[in-house]
């Protein structure tokens, strides 16, 4: 008890000296409350980004390993690659549905594309550039009738729109039950200048043809716009002669017409990015050929999170530094303190009080104004740290809330406007509001981590007492006598 | 059963400082008994180990060699803390006392640190003051605002708040004038043949050698 008092004795004491301790322990927590906090919210918002971005795998041709295998030196060499690669058996919807039976896999969506001629419209080309880009050799799988005018791409849901959600492409015109119709029948959307290349507008029938001269007629619903600049160069863009319908539809096509193939892009909605290889093997022992791989999309959610990696990673930093800083400057104010105490340690070791009290006391002078200092810099923190975390964060909030409304009028509009419903949510688009209550930045977590950073924070710096006083010999001030 | 009445005996007592050369010692197998109820001075010159032994028999330090026994117990084999804080009450030539208590706290920490059980501190604090010669006004003053001779006393008072069996007191007249001398002689007298506390007193003052019970001498080793 006696120990409690000697401490508070000292505090006041040494009014100057402690004061100067308690802001610099002030400084340090308010500090680290608003490192923290950034830290939690930024967390926080990588969860929310991680939870938004579903984990996906999608199968891809290993064309690399093919190119090794192969021999492009001779004519011969290129035949067989051709052959070679002729002979890779290819995947069906009903493969997909085999795959996706998987206990790593949540789910899977799937584009089906095929090619088809226009017989009531017209293609939209600028021969130049077609002409241009002939390739002497090229390899396409399922593209055996690349030559015809349009690609009719049926997609298995909304999720599969991948170009919406992206930004590619953005509904301009849209009829009221478009998305009511879209993934049951014989609906379609078509690209503005296909439309103005045509004079096609909503609700006007359009037909394609295949190579035997089937017939196909579809309702246009929708007129959406190629946005981005790839082809800047060029008249037309690459998706004026894209035809959007549903999966099925494309389906119904193929399968009453052997010749006609499509190609199938699946995706597949998985529980982790670490089961990847797992899954891949799974995928081959149900049949996958082995030219196939699986690729995830692990980069670019972790590559649209770099930012905000950044401001987590720079907040830890910057909280190590200041913690590295208090814990140097308060180990000397300890030092100096020690020092000019020495007589006053002599003085109590002579009279018997042993080192352990000793260290006792002098670390407890410490923890008082430690403790006083946390409540004080974290309360401040606590308020403060609010605005300072939200500021800094602000371009992350802004831009998902931004992603969030952008994808929605790529859509056409949100659902209650007749927008499509997404099982899965936006994909890609975080919920991620402004922290409007403060508990959901410094909360218990912060409080507790603060507490532990505190407490090491003082342990440290006292130890230049502790050593001081376990090396101290009284008698030194029975020879320094004044 | 004692076999005899000594408190405290030092027994062929050498002392070399660590980074003293090997043949160097402070003090060289020095051996003296002190008993209770009686007053010794230890006389030397500067450098003869005063400072020294007054160091290892507060238990400051522990000797090279020999054995200090306090009670029959070999100070080495004891808590030299406890020691302090119970069975020894010294008394520096600088008073030691901390300048930014007052007289009644200089005194209580001392209590307090000794752990002794005293349900009234401050008035336990009072009767030791007047025991030494301080007025009860003087409890509540800083000690750096009283004279040289009176911190001499406090320091007598802390030295016997905890009820020690020794005194031992390192040049306690050393700065003060003569009258206060006697007066602090006096004290010591008392508390030695009256309280029946075994006073050693390190000087060089004529006047406390002439009044001790007994006086060792000693001798310089250098």
């Amino acid at each position: 008890m006696y120990i409690l008092k000697n401490a508070l004795i000292s505090i006041f004491r040494n009014k100057g000296r402690n004061i100067l301790i308690g802001i610099i322990i002030f400084i340090i927590s308010l500090a680290s409350t608003i490192m923290l906090a950034i830290n939690n919210t930024a967390s926080d918002l990588i969860a929310s980004y991680e939870s938004a971005y579903e984990k996906e795998v999608t199968i891809s041709f290993n064309r690399e390993n093919m190119m090794k295998k192969s021999d492009f030196s001779s004519e011969d060499g290129k035949e067989k690659a051709k052959e070679n690669f002729s002979n890779i058996s290819s995947y069906t919807i009903d493969d997909i549905e085999k795959f996706a039976n998987s206990k790593y896999v949540k789910s899977y969506y799937y584009t089906y594309d095929i090619s088809l001629n226009g017989s009531s419209i017209q293609k939209v080309t600028d021969e130049k550039a077609d002409d241009s880009k002939k390739d002497d050799f090229h390899f396409d799988k399922s593209h055996g009738q690349s030559s015809l005018d349009f690609t009719l791409m049926g997609y298995s849901s909304a999720e599969a729109m991948s170009e919406f959600i992206d930004g590619n492409y953005e509904i301009t015109q849209i009829t009221d039950d478009a998305w009511d119709n879209i993934f049951k029948g014989k609906y379609v959307f078509i690209s503005d200048e296909l439309a103005s290349y045509n004079n096609t507008s909503l609700n006007d029938k359009i037909e394609l043809s295949d190579e035997n001269g089937n017939k196909y007629e579809f309702e246009v619903v929708g007129i959406y716009k190629e946005k981005s600049n790839e082809n800047s160069m060029e008249m037309f863009s690459n998706s004026a002669n894209t035809i959007i319908t549903n999966a099925d539809e494309v389906v119904s096509i193929t399968s009453s017409n052997n010749s006609i193939k499509g190609k199938l892009n699946p995706t597949f909605i998985i529980d982790d990015y670490k089961n990847v290889s797992k899954i891949q093997k799974e995928f081959y022992s149900k049949g996958l050929d082995k030219n196939y791989v699986l690729e995830s999309n692990e980069e670019k959610v972790s590559s649209s999170l770099s930012s905000i990696l950044n401001v987590r990673s720079f907040s830890v930093t910057f909280l190590i530094v200041t913690l590295a800083i208090g814990v140097v400057v308060l180990f000397v104010i300890n030092m100096i303190n020690i020092r000019e105490r020495k007589y006053e340690i002599g003085v109590l070791r002579t009279i018997g009080m042993s080192k352990l009290k000793l260290t006792i006391q002098f670390t407890l002078e410490l923890l008082i104004i430690a403790f006083i200092s946390l409540i004080i810099g974290t309360g401040v923190g606590f308020i403060t740290s609010k605005n300072v975390s939200n500021t800094l964060l602000s371009n992350e909030i802004k831009n998902s809330e931004k992603t969030v409304s952008d994808i929605k009028s790529n859509f056409g509009g949100p659902e209650s406007k007749g927008g499509p419903s997404l099982e899965h949510g936006y994909r890609g688009m975080p919920n991620v509001q402004a922290y409007d209550k403060v508990d959901a930045v410094v909360n218990v977590k912060v409080v507790g981590e603060l507490l532990v950073i505190g407490l090491t924070l003082v342990f440290i710096s006292s130890t230049s007492s502790m050593i001081t006083i376990q090396r101290f010999s009284p008698l030194t001030i029975l020879k320094e006598r004044s | 059963m004692k076999k005899n009445n000594n408190i405290l005996s030092i027994q062929n007592v050498s002392y070399r400082y660590s980074d003293a050369e090997k043949d160097e010692y402070a003090i060289r197998n020095i051996s003296y008994n002190f008993e209770s109820g009686k007053v010794y001075a230890i006389r030397g010159k500067s450098g003869s180990g005063k400072t020294t032994l007054l160091s290892l028999i507060s238990g400051l330090e522990k000797c090279s060699e020999g054995s200090i026994l306090f009670d029959e117990k070999d100070l080495k084999n004891i808590n030299l803390d406890e020691y302090r804080s119970h069975d020894i009450g010294v008394v520096f030539q600088s008073y030691n006392l901390l300048p930014f208590m007052s007289v009644s706290e200089n005194i209580i920490l001392s209590m307090d640190v000794s752990g002794i059980k005293i349900d009234n501190k401050k008035a336990r604090a009072l009767e030791l003051m007047k025991t030494v010669g301080l007025k009860d006004s003087y409890a509540n003053r800083k000690v750096l605002k009283i004279s040289g001779g009176e911190q001499q006393r406090v320091a007598i008072a802390r030295s016997l708040s905890y009820d020690p069996k020794i005194i031992i007191a390192d040049e306690p007249t050393g700065n003060l004038d003569k009258e206060t001398e006697e007066d602090i002689i006096d004290i010591f007298k008392k508390l030695a043949h009256i309280n029946g506390k075994c006073v050693i007193i390190v000087t060089h003052s004529p006047n406390v050698c002439a009044m001790a019970d007994k006086v060792y001498d000693l001798k310089t080793n250098k």
